[in-house]
């Protein structure tokens, strides 16, 4: 594989000024993050606002390193990340297979979409109380209210997916006598995979924010219950701790997906030169 | 001709001078929790009734969370804001530099309802029992703490179930053996569920008060230690007009309600109820013109609620009651005034519930009644 | 293999439930390793009857058979190439050509030796591991060339094949197919709506009419091989595209 990999790399000159280029292109997202620090901390030294409002960063680094030692932030964190998993399971199963089947049955797409679309119109912030009182306040409802939200794209971007499969690839797997699992295996997934995975990054990101919902409506643990709890303390640079990490998590998730990308869509990288 | 131009003329400038009049009035915001309720019925008769105006200013009101209204007065994004006193001591704690300038609620207003018959009240029965609370945070929680320590019973002793603002429903379906709740509204529904025979197998209830136990600060205005220092007489003539608008709810309690109408969309507001409200309001005020003592216009309140209740079942009752539950909660020879040790006490409970680190926080600096005694009629 | 067409009648279902005939009645019999072009107007149904013949498309009456057994599905002896290259992009060269292959359950290392194998006959020896969008139009059909031949199949089905490529690749790419058909001897069946390019590599042309399509003309292909390019100055070479041309009935240009 190296070899061919190589020789088509290989045109002359080019290689070191593009890995600069790459270079730079690494490092540019790492430089709107410094600038964003450099604002914070102008703000605080600024004085525009009370350090109680803007916290300044060196105090929310504190608040981080505590929350850490006392192992407060990692026990919520865990809890979080236990409904956010089960959470992105239960969503992504459903809304893979409902798509799946909606794509390959255009009949139940006329059937499903009333439900479907005015169940994604409705704001789930507005019924995940209900939520609450149907599945009750412990890490089911929650585990629901993401799934809920991580539902949709996964099933929209599936039903585009599996539908966007060349007609004449699927002539082609028809004329070779393909069964309809390898029909699946080797031509349906690798077909959908770029699309599925950009609605995956959708959806990891907002399962940190339906995970968060379930635990502002039932109070008890996780990072949406630090939030509001060091809020009711008035620990600003804890509540800055908390959000930062539900950042975090969200752009863990989202690497990981690009990884699984980078992994498993080798081809498109190398067809895009 | 002329002599139209001339009237337009005067009436322009009428209009111009009354704008004139409005405009000498400061806007100002008081920034208030919860939603809008009955139990904010002094700030709808200051508006209503011109005390505020009286002092200076045009008041509009909004509803935000508690810890929100805070912050935005330390910030000094608004001047005057209505929190419990547990928020001031946290906040203080945390940098905000709020003070305490009227003490609203002279009784904090949380208690437990259980179920038994009158006199079956006694707090150690609430041993091993299933507790509901909205959850494990604010006034209701700080008030449960105390209960349970005045009774020598900790958390641990109890099951504790967090139920939201649900303690009637989940009350009378039998899901909780005891609620912590608001003793000014909570158990009057609970009350009227049992006469109606829709509260389950309940057959009666009990209510303990916080303030039956112990004395803690409760609602109060606040206001930032930086507007207090360079404008009391602002704060001083807000403080007068509140106080004077809570006085006329105190001691006119059907005027009040009318008052609070246009404020509550939730009020039934039944024209026959408000009708009877309006001959009792008339009347009242002409009791009040004999300057009655704090004694006789509570016996007075009573008598009207005879009258009342004689009329048809009506949520307007019901409402109303709340109103004369809570005033009983405001009620106080000199109203406005807080003591150290209300503060000492919910300091206390606060470190009891890990809220509060060990170190004392100046609690003599949360409040000031100098702004009380400083009232002007 | 033989093939043949009998009776052959095609109908498509309109959206308002109404039928469109697009092809015959045809009959048609091909020997065992002919090479047969089709050539006709555009909608004249010859990508229909190529379809029909892969198994594809059922018809509508009458029959065709792979010989003499009737065909109603796609057979694994009979390998169609579509107009345009039709690759998977996620596959590398190698793993496009093995796709039947693999399909077929051949194990990794026999169907990269038999892919290895012929990639030198499809100039494709360097780009082994490259990724179809890497490809040019040219090298990208002999991919689809490729995963076509690898099937070893008795009768190969061209729908156009190389109707997407300029016309210098294409006579390349043309003369090199019969090269490959020389040594396998397959029956070939080839749609084309070029006649010049029919006449230079077929043993026989036959012409359709505008649909739906029927037999209009059937014409022998004396010219030996192997057919080279400078044929294409012959007088019997021109005198069999005149007399294609004038089969087709073409009332529009």
């Amino acid at each position: 594989m190296a070899e061919v990999g190589e020789k088509i790399d290989a045109k002359p000159g080019s290689r070191s000024s593009r890995n600069a280029l790459l270079q730079l292109r690494q490092l540019s997202p790492l430089l709107s993050l410094v600038a964003l620090l450099l604002l914070w901390q102008l703000i605080t030294s600024a004085q525009i606002y009370p350090a109680f409002i803007v916290p300044p960063p060196a105090a929310v680094g504190e608040a981080f390193i505590e929350a850490l030692q006392s192992g407060l932030l990692l026990k919520h964190l865990g809890v979080t990340l236990e409904e956010m998993f089960f959470g992105l399971i239960l969503g992504l199963g459903i809304g893979l297979s409902i798509g799946y089947a909606i794509a390959k049955a255009p009949m139940l797409e006329y059937t499903l979409s009333p439900v479907i679309v005015a169940f994604q119109s409705t704001p789930i912030v507005a019924y995940a109380p209900l939520l609450v009182i149907w599945f009750g306040s412990g890490p089911t409802s929650k585990i629901v209210t993401t799934a809920v939200i991580v539902f949709f794209p996964s099933l929209v971007n599936t039903i585009v997916a599996v539908r966007a499969v060349s007609p004449n690839l699927r002539d082609l797997m028809t004329s070779l006598n393909a069964t309809p699992w390898q029909s699946f295996r080797q031509l349906e997934l690798p077909s959908a995979l770029p699309v599925v995975l950009a609605g995956l990054k959708t959806s990891v990101t907002l399962a940190v924010i339906g995970a968060v919902v379930g635990e502002f409506v039932t109070q008890g643990s996780g990072l949406g219950y630090l939030v509001t709890s060091a809020r009711n303390q008035y620990d600003t640079p804890l509540v800055i701790v908390t959000v930062l990490t539900m950042t975090a998590i969200a752009l863990s998730l989202y690497s990981f997906v690009v990884l699984l990308e980078w992994r498993w869509l080798a081809w498109r990288r190398r067809s895009k030169r | 001709m002329r002599k139209i131009l001339g009237r337009a003329l005067i009436s322009c400038f009428i209009i111009l001078s009354s704008v004139g009049a409005q405009a000498d009035l400061l806007q100002e915001r008081i920034l208030l929790t919860f939603i809008p309720n009955i139990q904010f019925a002094p700030f709808y008769v200051g508006i209503a009734n011109g005390h505020f105006a009286r002092q200076g200013f045009e008041v509009t009101l909004e509803h935000l969370q508690e810890p929100d209204v805070l912050d935005l007065v330390a910030a000094g994004q608004a001047d005057f804001g209505i929190v419990s006193g547990e928020q001031v001591i946290l906040a203080r704690s945390k940098g905000r530099d709020v003070v305490y300038v009227y003490e609203w609620f002279q009784e904090y207003p949380v208690g437990i309802v259980m179920v038994g018959d009158n006199g079956a009240g006694d707090l150690e029965n609430l041993t091993d029992m299933i507790v509901g609370i909205p959850g494990r945070f604010g006034a209701s929680y700080s008030g449960l703490t105390t209960l349970l320590q005045s009774a020598g019973l900790s958390e641990d002793d109890i099951e504790l179930n967090e139920i939201g603002f649900n303690a009637p429903d989940v009350f009378c379906l039998g899901a909780v053996d005891a609620a912590v709740v608001y003793v000014n509204n909570e158990p009057l529904q609970i009350r009227d569920r049992l006469a109606a025979g829709d509260c389950g197998d309940v057959r009666g209830i009990t209510v303990v008060s916080v303030a039956s136990q112990v004395d803690l600060v409760s609602n109060g205005l606040i206001v930032s230690a930086d507007l207090a220092g360079r404008d009391p007489d602002k704060v001083q003539r807000l403080v007068s007009g509140f106080n004077s608008a809570l006085k006329a709810t105190i001691s006119n309690p059907a005027n009040a309600y009318l008052a609070s109408g246009t404020f509550v969309e939730t009020l039934p507001g039944e024209p026959e109820f408000l009708a009877l409200l309006r001959e009792l309001a008339a009347e009242q005020a002409a009791f009040l013109a004999t300057n009655p003592t704090r004694e006789q216009i509570a016996q007075s309140r009573s008598e009207n609620f005879a009258l009342l209740a004689g009329a048809p079942e009506s949520d307007d009752l019901t409402q109303y009651e709340v109103l004369l539950r809570t005033i009983e909660l405001w009620d106080a020879d000199t109203l406005g005034h807080s003591d150290l040790s209300s503060w000492e006490a919910m300091s206390d409970t606060l470190r009891l519930m890990g809220l509060l680190s060990d170190d004392v926080p100046d609690l003599g600096a949360s409040f000031s009644n100098q702004f009380v005694t400083g009232i002007r009629e | 293999m033989k093939l043949s067409l009998r009776e052959l009648v095609v109908d498509f279902k309109t959206p308002d439930a109404g039928r469109l005939p697009a092809l015959g009645p045809i009959s048609l019999e091909i020997s065992p390793g002919e090479f047969l072009c089709i050539v006709g107007p555009s909608g004249c149904g010859k990508s229909t009857l190529i379809r029909t013949l892969a198994g594809l498309q059922p018809a509508t009456s009458g029959s065709v058979a792979g010989d003499d057994l009737p065909i109603t599905g796609p057979l694994s002896t009979l390998a169609i190439m579509f107009q345009d290259a039709n690759l998977m992009p996620w596959r590398t060269v190698i793993d496009n050509i093995a796709l039947p292959l693999e399909l077929a359950g051949v194990d990794k290392a026999r169907r990269h030796k038999a892919v290895n194998e012929l990639l030198p006959q499809l100039h494709l020896q360097d780009f082994a591991l490259s990724y179809p969008a890497e490809l040019s139009g040219g090298m990208a059909q002999r991919v689809a060339l490729g995963r076509v031949i690898v099937q070893r199949p008795r009768a190969l089905l061209l729908d156009e094949p190389f109707g997407a490529l300029d016309a210098m690749t294409r006579e390349k790419i043309s003369l090199e197919l019969l090269d490959l058909w020389r040594e396998h001897r397959q029956t070939v069946v080839m749609v084309t709506h070029d006649i010049n390019e029919a006449v230079l590599m077929a043993d026989r042309v036959v012409v359709m009419s505008s649909r739906p399509g029927q037999l209009v003309a059937d014409i022998a292909i004396g010219l030996e091989r192997p057919r080279a390019i400078n044929m294409i100055y012959r007088e019997t070479f021109l005198r069999l595209v005149r007399e294609a041309r004038a089969a087709i009935d073409l009332p529009d240009s």
